[in-house]
């Protein structure tokens, strides 16, 4: 890791911080394929490109902004990233998990993530939610990797509660009060999100070995933020779209457009239970 | 690194090693957090610091001194690594690996490996001892990536049994004299340095792993290439991610290691001199 990473760091806080007002931020989010809309129910915006900011990389992927979006949510201070880095994309860990030390040192104490996920779990469908009690990292990397800067955090960080049990079960109220209200439950699962490097979807083989392997739902990013995020002492919610069913054995072709129709889709319920998270937490 | 650098680093750096050093050490040892107590026990010891060897990477996390310790132990004459490299630190693979062909150049034939683990398998204890009968890599790196060097050993090395059978036997003897209580088992290398999350090590167990940590596979995939001889153990030095309902921390692993330390200490030196 370069050195100058925290300082690197404080650079890129400092630049946003002369760029929005005094208050303290509260709620970070970082949001997955097609998901960025959230950003517009941002009261009093500032939009800032992360092409703008000091040592930020910038985002490749079709379907992600690349925007930061600051502003009041739901009576919170939050950070929106409309956009994230892959490390797909060929960022390195550290890259990846930069905006999280941001965050964090704007103030931020929750972290909200959210992605698109193939579903391995049969009793999915396409279209659900599934709330990320746990993930596995197959990544074949980890952001901490190097020397570590004690004012970012320990050493060796805990993940026996890498996802917040109190974040996940108001979640699950706020989905089961929202169900009641429509008339309609709201299909929330809940599971293990396992991480790949990507950016190839997997063969039906690996599919089955991630579903063996204890994997609830596949997919490209969060674990890497989410490793950041404990580091840094934040407590995570992390919320999977579930855009496609991923079993090794009954497996489909796959673009990235369906991927993106079917979160379009999950969208405005998706993105109600994430503002009235983001309110009562 | 250009293929003749490697060699010439090795050659440097053991050349340096033995103008401080009587004799050939034939024992390695490479010892985990809070383990380095064993080097108190070296006779005649001459003690090299890291930084003074050529090509040699230096340690920086806490608990790892970071020196060579050469002498004689029962009898025998070892070269001990007080402090190893990790791939959470941010070395390269065959970095992490390095000193172990310096101690085969020096011509160490037999090395014993010890770290800190996390218990994966539900039937051991903290403090437990665990034997290492195998070990799975699970880092994504191997050390011998990258053209051949046959001074060194073969392409493609045969890990069949890279924890020798023949060691473990003496080890189970002389644990057993001792009325030591030795787990035997599979430890699963990672890459580190977060610690696993539950769902990971109900992966790990399904995958066939007894304990995990952060170290020991690079060095051992080195030294059976090299021809080396191993022993290896694991101090069980709490219990992994998600079986107990309490968070992990480095601190719980330097007391359990500090407290086991006279055990462990008592079994190494027994099996040095049937080595």
């Amino acid at each position: 890791m370069p050195i100058d990473y925290v300082q690197h760091i404080r650079e890129a806080v400092q630049w946003i911080e002369d760029r929005i007002s005094r208050q303290a931020l509260e709620i970070g989010l970082i949001l997955g394929s097609g998901l960025g809309d959230l950003a517009e129910h941002v009261e009093d915006p500032v939009v800032i490109p992360y092409g703008e900011i000091p040592h930020f990389p910038v985002s490749t992927v079709a379907g992600h902004a690349g925007r930061f979006v600051i502003g009041r949510l739901e009576g919170k201070q939050a950070i929106v990233m409309q956009g994230r880095f892959h490390y797909y994309e060929g960022y390195s860990m550290k890259q990846v998990v930069f905006p999280v030390y941001v965050m964090k040192q704007l103030g931020v104490s929750t972290l909200i993530l959210t992605n698109a996920a193939g579903g391995m779990n049969r009793a999915f469908r396409p279209g659900d939610l599934m709330l990320i009690r746990d993930h596995l990292n197959l990544t074949g990397d980890n952001p901490l990797v190097g020397v570590n800067h004690p004012e970012l955090g320990p050493r060796f960080p805990d993940m026996s509660e890498a996802y917040s049990r109190s974040c996940r079960e108001l979640f699950k109220q706020i989905a089961a009060r929202y169900g009641e209200a429509r008339g309609e439950a709201v299909r929330l699962q809940e599971g293990v999100y396992a991480g790949i490097a990507g950016p190839n979807y997997l063969p039906p083989s690996e599919l089955t070995m991630l579903a063996r392997l204890g994997g609830d739902a596949v997919g490209m990013s969060t674990v890497g933020e989410t490793i950041a995020a404990r580091h840094a002492g934040l407590q995570v919610l992390g919320v999977s779209c579930i855009t496609d069913m991923a079993i090794g054995e009954e497996l489909e072709p796959l673009t990235h457009e369906q991927v993106v129709e079917v979160a379009n889709r999950t969208k405005p319920v998706f993105i109600e239970l994430v503002r009235q998270f983001v309110r009562e937490v | 690194m250009a293929n003749m650098d490697v060699l010439n680093n090795i050659r440097e750096a053991a050349s340096f090693i033995r103008g401080k050093i009587d004799g050939e050490p034939e024992i390695g040892l490479i010892l985990g957090s809070g383990l380095g107590i064993i080097a108190e026990l070296v006779e005649n010891p001459v003690v090299i610091a890291y930084e003074n060897i050529p090509h040699f990477p230096v340690s920086t996390v806490e608990g790892h001194a970071g020196e060579l310790v050469v002498g004689t132990v029962a009898g025998r004459r070892v070269i001990l690594m007080k402090g190893r490299f990790h791939l959470y630190e941010g070395y390269p693979v065959e970095v992490v690996s390095f000193p172990v062909r310096v101690m085969k150049e020096l011509g160490v034939k037999k090395l014993v490996v010890t770290n800190a683990a996390g218990g994966i398998n539900t039937s051991y204890e903290v403090g437990d001892l665990m034997l290492i009968k195998d070990h799975i890599n699970f880092t994504f790196r191997n050390p011998l990536i990258g053209p051949n060097l046959d001074e060194l050993g073969p392409r493609f090395p045969d890990m069949s049994e890279a924890y020798s059978k023949r060691l473990r036997q003496i080890a189970r003897e002389v644990a057993e004299s001792q009325g030591v209580k030795l787990q035997e088992g599979v430890y699963i290398g990672l890459l580190g340095p977060s610690y696993e999350t539950p769902a990971e090590i109900r992966m790990m167990r399904t995958l066939g792993a007894d304990a995990v940590g952060m170290s020991t596979v690079s060095e051992v995939i080195v030294a059976r290439h090299a021809g080396i001889e191993v022993l290896g153990f694991s101090c069980i030095s709490n219990m992994a991610s998600g079986i107990l309902d309490q968070p992990l921390s480095h601190e719980e692993v330097m007391e359990t290691t500090e407290r086991e330390k006279q055990k462990f200490l008592r079994l190494i030196l027994g099996i040095i001199p049937k080595l």
